[in-house]
């Protein structure tokens, strides 16, 4: 009788601690994040308040509406969604087209473009800047949309191609064929069979080279310096250059420009695993 | 009816189709896998589909490599179009400067302990994640935000967090009664313990994705066997779990390794936004610094190309210290 109940306290005490680490992973995960959108939702008055609160009193919208109305927020938000949408349309087409060729056609190389594929992806941003600055402003790229949306482009295509290149492998070849044997032609076969199936892969990247070029600070304080065409991180980065830092507006920012990352993310999670996984783990 | 052309008998439409269907089959055009190594007419379709990715590759990421490399023995204006030959001059003033040493220091700092922590995290995180529970799949997402939250946004909550005046961090820690703890973090010389739980917390979720989903293809089989065996839950988490993620950590520390060294704008918009950028200023900050602020684009050049021989250097010793082993 002993031994049992002294089984089922260690057996509680096992069930406690391991609910008590998942709690802890929760909050160090997701409290910097509440802190925010809580931050951005209290009175002036009550940010500053010595103890902070932890849920607030009274509700306020001032952040959000000097956000929207005394900034260039809205400037900047489109100017993000336009070079984001494009880098990542033209990264899909592109990284699709790179994918089947390199899975479905045969030349010499084929394996040194795989490798070097990677390689780029390792590649970080800082050690090219210095340069890519010196040629787009020789190009008279710099101060354009297009500037940066092309090196948003040449960053994300090679680990999307990995991606999709990847996701293309695991479809079966007999597949196509038998498409081609049913009348199909070869950009049939590509539409009808290969894209559907591919079509985990092809969010997943989608959503990566999304996420990248939102959140890219770099090239674009780098590529650009007119107010009009700043995209959000820089354009808001600014705030903190304001006589008087203006907590509750910076937060406000914080949470606007987190919802739409937030938003794509939780939509596709289950691709984005998978993509993760077809991407991280095979290196 | 006609008789058939080869072999002078009469066949029936399905036999003709069905020999046509597996000519076509074993023909070049219908099997590219079985296609010799020449040119023809699908192999020119496939360099073309790869064409347009290669000219971005190579205008956007081999031409800056080697144009960097020219760049570096030159003094250049970064606005101006003119460049004046110095030789190793930008390299011999970077050998003496106490400023780039310290940078470097401060870079391999940063990178060591922010990557040992994020690997130690990462993992712990990937275990809870992998055993079966209520509520795992949104606990998984929830694991997820952090890295998905613009840099930007991560620099804005955490300086708000670790505020000197307003900072719930240090609250919490004072009514803790937690001692030692710096009047303020974002000063000079703490600032720089902020950058590593800031990377951390943005970076650790990377690792805990690549870990869970090789653990879910680890086989439970062994498990069970070492349980029977009578391995505790630690000797069954060493002897086990830690062979079979070998690779992938290999992989995943190389990784982190490389882009926390070369992390630019964490430091950057941190220290500098708060006005103690000395404290974080690693060589991807010192890089931009001379190259954007100085506007001196030749030293900016010459220490990318520091930072690329140091990452080439870096990933060559890694892979002959640690040969990757055959995946089990």
């Amino acid at each position: 009788m002993e031994s049992q109940s002294k089984i089922l306290r260690v057996a509680r005490a096992k069930n406690i601690s391991i609910w008590s680490l998942r709690l802890g992973l929760f909050i160090y995960c997701i409290f910097p994040l509440y802190w925010m959108v809580v931050s951005s939702i209290k009175t002036g008055p009550e940010l500053l308040a010595y103890p902070p609160t932890f849920v607030p009193h009274e509700l306020s919208w001032g952040g959000y509406r000097k956000l929207f109305d005394e900034t260039n927020f809205w400037t900047y938000f489109v100017n993000s969604i336009i070079i984001s949408g494009t880098a990542t349309v033209i990264v899909v087409i592109l990284g699709a087209m790179a994918a089947y060729s390199l899975t479905r056609y045969q030349y010499r190389g084929r394996e040194k473009i795989a490798k070097f594929l990677l390689l780029a992806y390792m590649f970080p941003p800082i050690v090219l800047i210095v340069p890519l600055f010196i040629f787009a402003s020789s190009l008279g790229l710099t101060n354009s949309r297009v500037g940066v949306a092309l090196s948003y482009i040449s960053f994300s295509l090679p680990y999307a191609i990995w991606i999709l290149r990847a996701f293309f492998q695991s479809l079966p070849v007999e597949l196509e064929h038998a498409a081609w044997i049913d009348g199909a032609t070869r950009g049939q076969g590509l539409f009808y069979v290969v894209i559907p199936l591919a079509l985990p892969g092809i969010i997943a990247t989608s959503i990566f080279t999304f996420i990248v070029a939102w959140n890219d600070f770099l090239f674009a304080s780098v590529l650009i310096s007119t107010d009009p065409l700043k995209t959000l991180p820089v354009g808001v980065n600014d705030f903190f250059h304001m006589a008087v830092v203006d907590w509750r507006l910076i937060m406000a920012a914080g949470v606007m420009i987190t919802i739409p990352a937030v938003v794509f993310f939780v939509a596709v999670q289950q691709y984005l695993v998978e993509g993760w996984g077809a991407g991280g783990v095979k290196g | 009816m006609s008789p058939c052309f080869f072999c002078r008998q009469l066949a029936k439409p399905i036999q003709v189709r069905r020999i046509f269907k597996e000519r076509r089959m074993n023909s070049k055009f219908f099997n590219p896998f079985k296609a010799k190594l020449e040119s023809s007419r699908q192999d020119i379709t496939g360099i073309l589909l790869l064409l347009p990715s290669a000219v971005l590759a190579l205008s956007f990421i081999i031409f800056p490599v080697l144009y960097n490399v020219w760049l570096g023995f030159y003094e250049k204006h970064s606005l101006m179009p003119t460049a004046s030959l110095v030789g190793v001059k930008n390299y011999l003033f970077l050998l003496k400067d106490a400023r780039f040493w310290n940078s470097f220091y401060l870079a391999t700092y940063y990178t060591v302990v922010s990557t040992v922590l994020q690997i130690v995290l990462g993992i712990a995180g990937a275990m809870i994640l992998h055993a079966h529970f209520r509520g795992r799949d949104f606990l998984r997402g929830v694991a997820l935000f952090p890295y998905m939250v613009p840099t930007i946004i991560a620099i804005f909550v955490w300086r708000w967090l670790m505020n000197d005046m307003y900072g719930v961090i240090p609250y919490i820690l004072n009514i803790l009664h937690i001692p030692f703890m710096p009047a303020a973090w974002l000063a000079h010389s703490t600032i720089m313990y902020v950058l590593i739980f800031l990377s951390v917390w943005t970076f650790f979720p990377f690792v805990c994705v690549n870990i869970l989903a090789r653990l879910q293809t680890i086989p439970p089989e062994l498990f069970e066997a070492a349980k029977v065996d009578g391995a505790s839950a630690i000797q069954r988490f060493i002897h086990v779990t830690l062979p079979q993620l070998r690779n992938v950590l290999l992989i995943v520390v190389l990784l982190r390794g490389i882009w926390m060294f070369t992390k630019f704008e964490v430091p950057w918009l941190l220290g500098f936004g708060a006005g103690a950028g000395e404290g974080v200023r690693t060589m991807p900050v010192y890089t931009y610094q001379w190259a954007f602020t100085f506007y001196n684009a030749g030293m900016g050049a010459a220490l990318s190309n520091i930072m690329f021989g140091l990452l080439l250097a870096g990933v060559t010793i890694y892979f002959i210290a640690f040969p990757r082993g055959q995946e089990e």
